[in-house]
């Protein structure tokens, strides 16, 4: 299952890649410093060891990120023939446990998200992203336009299902916030390919029409957040509370920031989640716009470097793989940091290699270690 | 293509980055810092009232108010009806009260109840666990500590209405302070009130102290030091006591105010603790109008007393000597219609002297007529200064009125009205008809005429002293002189030997003011015995009783002027009163005065 790497393959490491990859999560942790400060502060280690350290969600990531290394070195390992073997395989488990999660998950803050495995806790919908993912590089792949480069509505048939299914048993948990990543994934994937402008437009033309019935079947408290995302004032103390302060964080960091464990919204604990899903405000507070345009370019980079992999991909499966781990790397990007500064609704989305938690870390560093293997494997593509 | 996108959404992100923390960047940071920092005002204590001997007029006591912190509070509503049960008060109006301070921060205390008596506290500290959120505060309140006395002049304070919000004059105050209303303590406001210190606190989201970030002290207000005498002032209002009406004392030499009583009063203490309704709507709306300074605001018909002020015009202007004697057979006949001397026997043939020692309508009838009303005016109006507010500091003032021919054809619409008939001038001779003077328009011209032609501008404050000490303002060591009369001064010396006669000469109006003979102080004055036009036509009410009158009579040291509203005739009813005031001031033994005989006035007749 494993293949080999070879040797000629290691010349072809993307060291750029690399760089802003364990930039970003090194820029997150002097983050997560601040935002997790606590003077008196002891760190218990997985029940291993216990640590006198003023910040337990900084020192727990850095392991999460020595962890998120070794899982890029196993996603590395990983070729995209053994992905594409197993890629419906993976996609059936992770829909299995979908089910059984909408049967006998755990409630968790009022959805139903996790699975309880002997002590062992699975979000099953962390695996789907994947599934998606590949699973989509397959049927794409395989199936490509049939006259030209671009599909007809007819033939996005199975590609909709693909994604619509598990879209819809997440949306269901509800985890708003995931399904829709993975939405914008297998879309991007598609639209990647090419699509013609009158399945577009019959596309878009449905998603309106349907919206009004999605919007019916959203619960209370999704609806409210979208509405006090159009006007967070009207209420400040209930679903408004974490935007404004979210907003006041952003904003009171003016040009430079408040300075370094400065930020008044962080350290008082105005601002919630800030370890988590609002990390980048606490940039944001602290380190002023300087610091927001910075870790922004640096995602940018790291875009850039992971589509150009992409594009040098040794076929077509490869390719729309390194492009829906690049394009959900990137949504979470945009949604998040589009959360924490007003502009998209609260979804409870973590900011990729920066917020506080391992599964995401890991998941994240698997896909981007995925991504690094097919870069690596592109020669063999030319020399075969 | 992706790239392309990707490079567009950074930028989207990065231009919303900059609207946020460039553009509006100040507007958060403050933002941050009100959530950060809460506010805690501590009022500051309002200056003391005192009297020109230092005594103590008003101070300020701890007083406890109910307070609610909203941000403590799950269910305000609740908190507040239950406590409104508690305390046997409408739930809707401490409702109400909570919400019109609404405006303010969720964690800053907002005013329920003020001045709660200790009773009360014990039920609502019994409650406590029910009332989450309610606090008891501790701040200074108003210590009247001689109730009612001067109760006008001093004035009282009240929470700031919403419309006095608004007034730029109140900038900076806020929802919830108090303010001085009328008197002193409205005229003083800015001196009084101090400075508001505050406390800022830093807390963290859940609402918990994390430090200090700064702190004001309150700073006191400044001392107002008053020329009134509390002895004297006593003594003038319990004269007043259960009747209607006014005393002012004024030292003639300088124009200090001594005393200033008025009743019916209200008790300024009951604006410090919560007011029932009825309370308010009889001090606003109660035919008793306990709420008008009826020293200043009182425009009273003078009667007798404004004959001092045309013999002064008559004299003056050469109409009459002192020696020409006139008959006075009762009455006098005008236009066919008999005008009525007080006297309807008549006093014979009078000069001026015993004219207004015997107050002889008929005589200055005659010396009216002479005059004519605009030569009364000239120097009522002009000379004296009746018809003008005097600008004593305590609040607003009734003008009164003199009449005079343009004064008619001003008034009045209709052109018959508007001309001046010979025989309105009569009535006015003798201070009748439309003539109105407040009690102080009066003792400050019995002041101009015994001071030998000064008309001056009353004065109740002495100095402002602020809490440290320093003396802010300060009353000019002399008089503040408005006109100097220059009249011949021999004019000054016969009415005050006139004067002296009403209360001395065995056929004066006026003994009851004098005071005993071993003071061997001689007292000057006027009676006064005014009509009063009926306003419910049919009904007659008693005449008002008018004394006007000084002391000593060779270099007078106090005026004072009193009127009891129905309170019959001026010399059986309010001369007692003025000599009272005069027996305080001089120290004399309270003894009744020698009985003089003399056959009693009659009231008039219409």
């Amino acid at each position: 299952m494993v293949a080999r790497i070879r040797k000629g393959v290691l010349s072809n490491f993307d060291w750029v890649f690399l760089t802003f990859a364990l930039l970003i999560p090194l820029c997150g942790l002097v983050v997560l410093f601040s935002a997790g400060y606590d003077a008196e502060g002891t760190v218990d280690l997985f029940g291993l060891l216990s640590v006198n350290f003023p910040s337990s969600a900084c020192l727990k990531q850095a392991t999460y990120i020595l962890l998120g290394m070794v899982v890029m070195g196993i996603g590395m390992a990983i070729s995209s023939q053994t992905l594409h073997r197993y890629a419906f395989g993976l996609y059936g488990v992770a829909l299995v446990l979908l089910i059984a999660v909408a049967g006998f998950g755990v409630v968790v803050n009022g959805s139903r998200r996790w699975l309880s495995l002997g002590g062992i806790n699975l979000q099953p919908a962390e695996f789907m992203k994947l599934g998606v993912i590949v699973t989509m590089a397959r049927v794409l792949s395989r199936r490509p336009p049939k006259n030209g480069a671009a599909y007809a509505l007819t033939e996005l048939f199975v590609p909709a299902l693909v994604i619509g299914i598990p879209m819809f048993l997440i949306a269901r948990q509800p985890d708003l916030g995931t399904a829709l990543s993975l939405g914008i994934v297998g879309i991007t994937q598609i639209l990647f390919v090419g699509v013609r402008p009158k399945a577009l437009l019959s596309v878009v033309a449905s998603v309106l029409i349907l919206a009004y019935p999605a919007w019916e079947m959203l619960h209370d408290y999704q609806q409210r957040r979208i509405l006090v995302l159009l006007d967070p004032e009207s209420d400040p103390r209930g679903s408004g509370y974490h935007i404004t302060q979210s907003k006041i964080a952003v904003g009171s960091g003016e040009l430079f920031g408040k300075g370094y464990r400065q930020g008044t919204q962080t350290q008082l604990e105005f601002l919630p989640e800030h370890t988590t899903d609002f990390v980048f405000s606490v940039l944001a507070e602290e380190w002023g716009f300087v610091g927001c345009v910075t870790l922004l370019g640096l995602f940018f980079g790291l875009f850039a470097s992971m589509l150009r992999i992409a594009g040098r991909a040794r076929d077509m499966f490869a390719c729309l793989v390194a492009f829906g781990i690049t394009a959900q790397v990137f949504a979470h990007v945009v949604i998040n940091i589009g959360m924490v500064i007003g502009l998209l609704p609260v979804v409870g989305i973590p900011l990729p290699l920066v917020s506080y938690g391992g599964s995401s870390m890991l998941s994240i560093m698997f896909g981007l270690g995925i991504v690094q293997g097919i870069g690596m494997r592109r020669l063999q593509f030319r020399a075969g | 293509m992706a790239l392309g996108l990707a490079a567009f959404c950074v930028f989207a992100l990065t231009l919303r980055l900059w609207h946020l923390q460039i553009i509006k960047g100040e507007f958060f940071r403050d933002r941050s810092e009100n959530n950060r920092l809460r506010t805690v005002y501590v009022p500051p204590s309002r200056g003391l009232i005192v009297d020109r001997n230092g005594e103590v007029l008003v101070r300020n006591r701890p007083s406890l108010n109910v307070d609610l912190v909203i941000e403590d509070s799950p269910n305000p509503t609740d908190t507040i009806t239950l406590l409104a049960e508690i305390v046997g008060q409408d739930p809707a109006t401490l409702l109400e009260k909570l919400t019109r301070q609404g405006k303010r921060s969720k964690y800053e205390p907002k005013l329920i109840l003020r001045d709660v008596s200790r009773d009360m506290i014990a039920k609502i500290s019994a409650q406590r666990h029910r009332l989450p959120g309610v606090i008891i505060s501790v701040v200074p309140a108003r210590d009247y500590v001689n109730g009612e006395l001067a109760a006008h002049l001093v004035g009282y304070i009240r929470e700031i209405s919403g419309d006095q919000l608004k007034n730029t004059s109140y900038a900076g105050y806020r929802m919830g302070d108090v303010v001085g209303q009328s008197g002193i303590e409205g005229r003083y406001e800015r001196y009084l009130q101090g400075e508001r210190g505050s406390q800022a606190v830093i807390v963290n989201a859940s609402g918990n102290k994390i430090g200090a970030a700064y702190s004001h002290l309150a700073l006191p207000g400044s001392d107002i030091v008053l020329t009134i005498d509390r002895k004297l002032q006593e003594i003038a209002d319990r004269s007043l006591a259960g009747r209607k009406g006014a005393i002012v004392a004024m030292n003639p030499q300088t124009g200090e105010i001594l005393a200033a009583a008025a009743a019916p009063r209200f008790s300024p203490g009951i604006f410090t603790s919560e007011m029932s309704k009825e309370v308010w709507t009889d001090l606003i709306e109660g035919k008793d109008h306990k709420l008008t300074n009826r020293v200043t605001q009182g425009a009273y018909p003078p009667g007798s007393v404004f004959k001092i002020f045309v013999a002064a015009a008559a004299l003056a202007e050469g109409v009459v000597t002192p020696q020409e004697k006139f008959r006075c057979p009762g009455y006098m006949k005008m236009g066919g219609r008999r005008f009525h001397c007080h006297k309807h026997s008549g006093h014979g043939s009078v000069n001026l002297f015993e004219a207004i020692v015997q107050s002889c309508d008929v005589y200055f009838y005659t010396v009216g007529q002479r005059l004519g009303v605009d030569r009364i005016f000239r120097y009522a109006h002009d000379i004296f200064d009746f018809g003008e507010p005097t600008g004593l500091d305590v609040g607003d003032e009734s003008s009164g009125l003199i009449p005079s021919t343009q004064w008619k054809a001003r008034y009045f619409r209709n052109p018959e009205d508007k001309k001046w008939y010979p025989g309105e001038t009569l009535p006015v001779s003798i201070g009748q008809g439309a003539v109105t003077t407040t009690p102080l328009q009066v003792a400050r011209g019995i002041s101009a005429i015994v001071n030998g032609g000064k008309v001056l501008k009353p004065r109740v404050v002495m100095k402002v002293v602020a809490s440290d000490g320093r003396v802010l303002e300060q009353a000019p060591a002399g008089p503040e002189i408005i006109r100097s009369i220059d009249l011949d001064p021999t004019i000054f010396e016969a009415l005050k030997k006139a004067m002296v006669g009403v209360v001395e000469h065995p056929r004066g109006t006026g003994h009851k003011a004098a005071l005993p003979k071993v003071a061997m102080i001689s007292v000057g004055g006027k009676t006064g015995t005014a009509q009063v036009a009926s306003k419910e036509s049919g009904v007659k009410d008693d005449d008002h009783a008018w004394f006007a009158g000084f002391a000593p009579a060779e270099d007078p040291k106090i005026v004072v002027a009193a009127i009891l509203e129905n309170g019959g005739h001026g010399g059986a009813a309010a001369a007692p009163v003025v000599q009272d005031l005069f027996a305080a001031y001089f120290g004399v033994p309270d003894e009744e005065p020698l009985p003089v005989d003399t056959k009693k006035n009659k009231n008039r007749r219409p």
